[in-house]
């Protein structure tokens, strides 16, 4: 009865260690470019500043905005991956995937929140799902709009 | 009975990615670099997925024929299963002679001790020595696959090998070991009671479609770009793109 009681609690422990190793392999998906910039900036998201409070500065951000950003983003980005440039108009496995982890890594901030531990390592895990979203849905505008061409390759086609 | 549609639904969804992720590595002409992977979804596809349906329309539920024919089928996956992670350990020391021939010394000592301690179990049970040998040895096999499993990804990771194939591949195996190693020590710790074996009979096709779905995803990733194309004409993109 213990071995398979202490077998349940490593094999369930591992169970999802491996959903959360899996998630981060997708996060470290490589872009060909920086796209995410110009969605931030065209849509006024805030997690960068977040993020680099808490990086650059070890700056405590407040907490009740530091949720409440992070919650507005994650709407607006998740809105964005299903309706911009996205004809299907539906999520991809791996973004419900990095949508449900990003659900369960807020509850985890929650909850270290309320248990007065330090809430920035799940912050930051936080803002690196918004960052893979952010390089998502401008990798889609980027390639409705130009295709493979550059912009003057673009205009040469015409 | 919603309960056992659900379940073969499931378990048919799951032949049915097998047969696909064969496919896809023929067709991608990846099963030469992935020769051992190929071969252990082949024979899940063929054991699982054929045989043992085949197996269960000839005999039946409750012979006895289709209870060895399960067990025998079991022990050759849980071979292949450790094969597998045999396969993946030297995929991932295949730059380092030094290291590989010790984990293979190391690997060898696995298998010889999980097969030693089954044994072992038999000294308590007399009866019915043949079927209890293959469950327990099976199992401990099983287990002792979850274990090395870890133990390559947390060596991956250590070593800074970069090879993110092979850490998806390792994740989805970690999945399937990890959630059919759980269910199992439910059942076992329940006494076999029906929200248990329910819960593990569900499970169980679960944790194989999500291995097999990592793989497919650990298979076919390549640098994307999304097929999108806009319906608005090039000079309408163009007023568009110059109005931005």
């Amino acid at each position: 009865m213990f071995m398979a009681a202490l077998i349940l609690m490593i094999s369930t422990g591992l169970f999802f260690f491996y959903l959360q190793a899996l998630c981060q392999k997708i996060l470290r998906r490589q872009f060909t470019q920086e796209f995410s910039q110009s969605i931030v900036n065209a849509n006024r998201l805030e997690f960068p500043s977040i993020r680099k409070a808490i990086e650059d500065l070890g700056a405590t951000v407040e907490y009740p905005r530091l949720a409440l950003t992070l919650k507005c983003d994650f709407l607006a980005l998740t809105y964005l991956l299903k309706n911009a440039a996205n004809v299907n108009q539906r999520y991809s496995y791996e973004e419900r995937l990095l949508i449900l982890y990003f659900k369960v890594v807020f509850v985890a901030m929650v909850s270290r929140h309320l248990l007065k531990l330090r809430e920035a390592p799940a912050a930051l895990k936080l803002t690196a799902i918004l960052e893979y979203f952010a390089n998502v849905v401008g990798e889609r505008v980027n390639t409705v709009r130009f295709g493979n061409l550059t912009a003057s390759d673009y205009l040469l086609n015409l | 009975m919603s309960d056992l549609l659900l379940t073969s639904g499931l378990q048919y969804a799951g032949y049915v990615v097998e047969a696909i992720i064969c496919l896809l590595l023929i067709w991608q002409g990846r099963w030469r670099r992935l020769r051992v992977l190929c071969l252990y979804v082949a024979s899940l596809f063929l054991l699982d997925g054929v045989a043992r349906s085949a197996s269960l329309s000839f005999f039946g539920q409750r012979s006895i024929q289709y209870y060895y024919f399960y067990w025998v089928t079991d022990v050759a996956l849980a071979l292949g299963a450790f094969l597998l992670v045999c396969g993946f350990f030297r995929r991932a020391f295949s730059q380092d002679e030094k290291r590989w021939s010790f984990v293979r010394l190391s690997l060898v000592a696995v298998f010889v001790i999980v097969l030693g301690v089954s044994a072992l179990s038999l000294t308590r049970h007399y009866a019915n020595l043949y079927t209890l040998f293959m469950i327990e040895f099976s199992q401990n096999l099983y287990f002792s696959c979850l274990v090395l499993n870890t133990f390559l990804y947390v060596m991956i990771q250590q070593l800074e090998i970069e090879d993110d194939e092979l850490g998806l591949l390792v994740c989805g195996l970690g999945v399937q070991f990890a959630g059919e190693a759980a269910g199992l020590a439910l059942v076992h710790i329940t006494v076999g009671q029906t929200f248990a074996t329910n819960l593990f009979g569900f499970l169980n096709p679960v944790c194989t479609l999500g291995m097999l779905f990592i793989w497919i995803y650990a298979i076919g990733k390549t640098p994307q770009t999304v097929p999108v194309r806009s319906k608005l004409g090039n000079k309408a993109r163009l007023v568009e793109a110059v109005a931005d």
